[in-house]
């Protein structure tokens, strides 16, 4: 059997009509529009989906239905965290089910959990599938919960299925630790990185990525991940410096900044959920200003 | 007044006698064998030289050993930062004084200074001297007062003489929003990890590294840089991952393990004051099986 790898997976936005609901026409426009550019496997809902602003049944439905209008041209990845364990797992279940190809999952949601039961956490959702299961590390977004490399090498000697960790700490010492110590007990173990901060990550041994940019900038993100992959990490600094600095720029702009981005290259996705803030008409044209002068954008595609 | 940093370079740690009174003549032997073994600069006394366990009075004595025995053969630079800024305005006259070739300063410490203050404040440092200038950048051990891209940009063009960064944070995004800015701007501007985290720092503009475990393994630090300018990919993440190892050995209790580490190469340098502890007989006999097991007993010189 051929190991799974993510590759370039794009993580897309979660579209919401004006009652906010999720807008499934315009989502699927969305899954064509990373379809066509660039996309090697498609990461659904991650935080930049607003997965943690859905009900289960939302999130199940958007997993279940991106397969479907998938049709098999690319893997796709659930993403299934949550606060219980019981419902992450429930929700790995369900996507094996509908046919995802791997399932990811966050340290637990607001608990601090001590490290054994964090390793139970993750040991029982990736015990409830038998596709690949990957570990979501983001301690930007998850603060006090850390995991360390021993939790790793636990979590590996329990399951088989244990396919690697997707980096959102951006921390070198972090996937230095866990990957030089992984490899050791099983070569093939993955590292991913979260964020389109691939060259570091690159050269410490991540060979696949997580892109929210690819939404806006999918020529500049497929460049930057092709060169990675060839390692010659120097040619890909030009690269990796235009995505950090849309990055910036989009961060900048607050929670709405992704999808206001997105409405600057021409294709409208509204406005995040509450409790996210919607991003104001002055925020939305600094924003897009900005955007403006970014030469980088130029070469990207416009529209849908 | 232009210096040239790059490669591996070293910050001595600070040697004591028995009685914790500083021993000079050790520590002269210390730079020389920086000096003969490849370091491509000595800057002192960093937080591995316990430059806060000093008086003034002690700093300056040592800080004319370092010049005097370097004597121009690589450049010095002189840590200045002290709790009191009134000192390291102090310790920066010294510098200039006696000849060093930079001196470099942290963000102030335990006040959690604003953006504007920390620029003041190295806008005072740099024009108080003629000498090139290095910012060090550590956000995790100052409750995250750190330097952003902005701010470097003000002090790049305040600041004809500021040179360098140490850049400590060992993370992705926070590298690059300061080496991106800062590489534009000036573009022998040099961006140095602030150990030797050179594989992922290297391919986005590093020049090079400071190093906590020179004094333990010369070769290895030289091997590693050589590995990453030259695009070595896999070769520079195998030497990546023997030094980060060395790293977390010695970050624990740093700089007592390292001190602990050279009674075992052959290089005392007697204890470390407190409040941090010194490695004792059972903590050398565990950095001894570390080593062996690296392979760095045989591969690293013993003895000065």
């Amino acid at each position: 059997m051929q190991k799974f790898q993510p590759g370039l997976a794009h993580a897309p936005i979660t579209p919401f009509t004006s009652g906010l609901q999720i807008d499934f026409g315009l989502f699927e426009k969305v899954i064509e529009f990373h379809l066509r550019h660039g996309a090697q496997a498609l990461a659904l809902p991650m935080h930049t989906g607003e997965s943690v602003s859905l009900s289960d049944a939302e999130q199940r439905k958007l997993v279940a239905f991106t397969i479907k209008a998938v049709r098999g041209r690319v893997p796709v990845i659930a993403h299934v965290s949550d606060a219980g364990t019981g419902i992450a797992a429930d929700r790995a279940r369900h996507a094996q089910d509908a046919g995802a190809a791997a399932v990811v999952a966050t340290t637990p949601y607001y608990w601090t959990p001590p490290p054994a039961m964090v390793l139970e956490h993750f040991a029982q959702i990736g015990a409830a599938v038998s596709i690949p299961f990957f570990v979501f590390y983001t301690p930007g977004e998850l603060g006090a919960t850390k995991i360390e490399t021993d939790l790793v090498l636990k979590l590996l000697d329990r399951l088989g299925n244990f396919a690697g960790v997707v980096d959102a700490s951006l921390d070198w010492q972090f996937m230095i630790n866990i990957v030089s110590n992984a490899w050791r007990v099983r070569p093939d173990f993955q590292l991913v990185s979260g964020t389109e901060y691939m060259v570091s990550a690159g050269a410490v041994g991540a060979t696949s990525m997580f892109s929210s940019l690819a939404g806006v900038a999918p020529a500049r993100v497929r460049q930057l991940y092709d060169i990675c992959r060839t390692e010659k990490y120097f040619d890909a600094r030009p690269a990796q410096e235009d995505l950090a600095a849309l990055r910036q720029i989009v961060k900048r702009a607050g929670a709405g900044g992704l999808k206001g981005a997105l409405r600057a290259m021409g294709r409208e996705c509204g406005q995040p959920r509450p409790p996210l803030d919607a991003l104001s008409s002055g925020g939305y044209d600094k924003l897009a200003a900005e955007l403006g002068a970014l030469a980088v954008l130029r070469a990207e595609p416009r529209g849908w | 007044m232009s210096i040239s940093l790059r490669g591996v370079m070293q910050s001595p740690v600070t040697p004591l006698k028995a009685d914790f009174s500083p021993d000079l003549p050790t520590f002269e032997r210390l730079l020389d064998f920086h000096v003969r073994t490849g370091a491509t600069a000595i800057s002192w006394p960093h937080h591995k030289g316990e430059s806060l366990n000093l008086t003034i009075a002690e700093r300056k004595a040592f800080a004319e050993v370092a010049v005097r025995v370097v004597a121009g053969r690589i450049p010095v630079s002189i840590h200045v930062s002290a709790l009191a800024v009134e000192d390291s305005m102090e310790l920066a006259r010294h510098a200039q004084r006696i000849g060093a070739d930079a001196i470099i300063a942290i963000t102030p410490y335990f006040w959690l200074p604003t953006i504007d203050a920390i620029y003041d404040y190295f806008v005072r440092l740099g024009t108080s001297i003629d000498l090139p200038l290095i910012a060090y950048n550590s956000p995790s051990y100052l409750a995250g007062v750190e330097f952003t891209g902005d701010l470097t940009r003000r002090l790049i063009e305040r600041l004809p003489n500021f040179i360098a960064m140490k850049e400590a944070s060992f993370n992705s995004e926070k590298f690059l929003e300061i080496s991106r800015v800062a590489l534009a701007l000036r573009p022998d501007f040099s961006m140095i990890a602030g150990v030797e985290f050179l594989a992922p720092s290297v391919p986005l503009g590093g020049a090079g590294s400071y190093s906590s475990a020179g004094a333990i393994c010369p070769n290895l630090c030289t091997q590693l840089f050589a590995a990453c300018i030259a695009g070595e990919s896999a070769r520079a993440r195998e030497l990546q991952f023997k030094l980060s190892r060395l790293w977390v050995l010695f970050r624990d209790q740093y700089p007592s393990s390292l001190k602990g580490g050279m009674v075992v190469m052959g290089r005392p340098v007697g204890p470390t004051r407190p409040p941090l502890p010194t490695a004792g007989k059972e903590r050398q006999a565990y950095i001894a099986t570390q080593l062996a097991e690296l392979g760095i007993l045989e591969t690293e010189p013993h003895g000065w």
